[in-house]
């Protein structure tokens, strides 16, 4: 099934785990927020501040049950990484896969 | 005597953890719960190198990449400070290039996880390398210890010896030493055989760590042979304790030949202030005493007074 299709939500693999759920449930409410934020960078073209929030979701997505979002959040850094300011626009792609996992992200 | 102790499972470990990211925190902080850890967080590099160096952490998470400081000039910082030189350092980084282990081994980093972590795997690492340091430390202290009677050993007392007298020619403060030499040892091995004089010689030991003060250095100073180094102590209450000792002693019964008393001779060579004596010289003085320990009859402390001139004699009987 393609990625950015699939509207199931996403449950934490730690949804089961009672050290985890308030956490993880802190972690899920935070993702509108943060989408804001890198919508706002993706549109001013403000690549670094872009790369800042997209690692920081590489580095924890995994770590509160999310590999999908730490893979996906890879991707784009490597994207972003790869471009000039002015060419931001061609990590669309990913941009949208990533934008995907985190609307459908539940706790 | 806190030096002494090696039940390193009592020990609370404490971990710092370095990372920009809040996220990151709490994930730890939640994790970490259980274990028998305190947790320090830093949000970046300068802030970790002063918790690490005021509250010696068991171990440090460090993050790599976070800007400002980076991960690898905190490494650097903290290997190169002798306060923090010793803690262990795991690395955490989202690079995956094989060059940064390198960077990070190379700097003394001990070992190495790539984020986003399994937290399973971090435990475990975890508590591995707290157990390796806490090891390291042990045998560090184990270099220094005698085997058979738990006292410091000569290598100890010989370094704490020559600290004592630079400190007592540079504060002014009192020191005193005092040499043991049990009494009629090798009959006591011959008569008894040597399991006895072993016995002998850690029950005094155990008696003189009963006797002695928190600040006080106990030593094993050869085969019947123990010192005390007593520093912020003046000659007359080195003797005050040391003739505490003599008396424990010689009131001791053995089980193993309880129709024979074990009886010490100790003497002290002690300053209420600075002396211009060297160490060697001042030891020689204690040997001095004690000689005239043995010389006057055994089971007694003579006790010279380095800063008066003056020897003086404690015997049971007087």
């Amino acid at each position: 099934m393609n990625p950015q299709n699939d509207q199931n939500p996403l449950r934490s693999e730690f949804w089961n785990d009672p050290d985890m759920s308030e956490l993880v449930t802190e972690y899920v409410q935070s993702m509108p927020n943060r989408l804001n934020s890198i919508l706002s960078a993706y549109e001013s073209r403000h690549r670094e501040q872009l790369i800042r929030i997209v690692h920081q979701l590489k580095g924890s997505g995994g770590g509160y049950g999310f590999p999908q979002l730490t893979a996906a959040a890879d991707k784009l850094e490597q994207r972003l990484r790869s471009l000039n300011d002015q060419d931001i626009s061609m990590a669309g792609p990913e941009l949208k896969t990533l934008i995907a996992i985190c609307s459908r992200m539940a706790a | 005597m806190s030096e002494l102790k090696f039940n390193t499972e009592e020990r609370r470990h404490s971990v710092l953890v370095v990372d920009d990211s809040e996220d990151v925190h709490r994930l730890l902080q939640a994790r970490l719960r259980q274990e028998n850890i305190d947790l320090y967080s830093a949000l970046e590099g300068s802030k970790a190198l002063e918790i690490a160096a005021s509250e010696s952490p068991s171990l440090i998470l460090l993050d790599l990449d976070m800007p400002d400081m980076d991960g690898f000039e905190v490494l650097r910082h903290l290997k190169e400070t002798s306060a923090t030189r010793d803690i262990p350092v795991i690395v955490l980084s989202g690079l995956h290039s094989p060059a940064d282990k390198v960077v990070a081994f190379d700097l003394g980093a001990v070992d190495y996880v790539t984020k986003p972590f399994d937290l399973m795997e971090l435990r475990v690492r975890l508590r591995s390398a707290i157990r390796m340091s806490d090891l390291i430390e042990m045998l560090g202290k184990l270099a220094h210890i005698d085997g058979l009677t738990g006292l410091w050993n000569r290598a100890h007392f010989d370094e704490r010896w020559a600290a004592n007298i630079a400190e007592n020619h540079r504060s002014e403060r009192p020191l005193c030493i005092a040499l043991f030499d049990l009494d009629h040892f090798k009959s006591l091995n011959d008569t008894y055989g040597h399991p006895a004089g072993d016995a002998a010689l850690q029950g005094f030991a155990k008696l003189i760590k009963r006797e002695i003060r928190a600040s006080d250095i106990p030593c094993r100073y050869g085969g019947e042979e123990f010192a005390l180094i007593m520093p912020e102590t003046t000659p007359e209450d080195g003797a005050i304790v040391c003739e505490r000792i003599r008396q424990e002693l010689a009131a001791l019964n053995w089980p193993a030949h309880p129709e024979r008393k074990v009886t010490v001779s100790i003497g002290i060579a002690g300053a209420d202030g600075a002396v211009e004596t060297s160490a060697e010289q001042w030891l020689a003085d204690t040997d001095k005493a004690l000689y005239r320990a043995k010389k006057g009859g055994r089971d007694r402390v003579v006790t010279t007074n380095l800063t008066s001139g003056q020897t003086l004699e404690h015997t049971k009987a007087a």
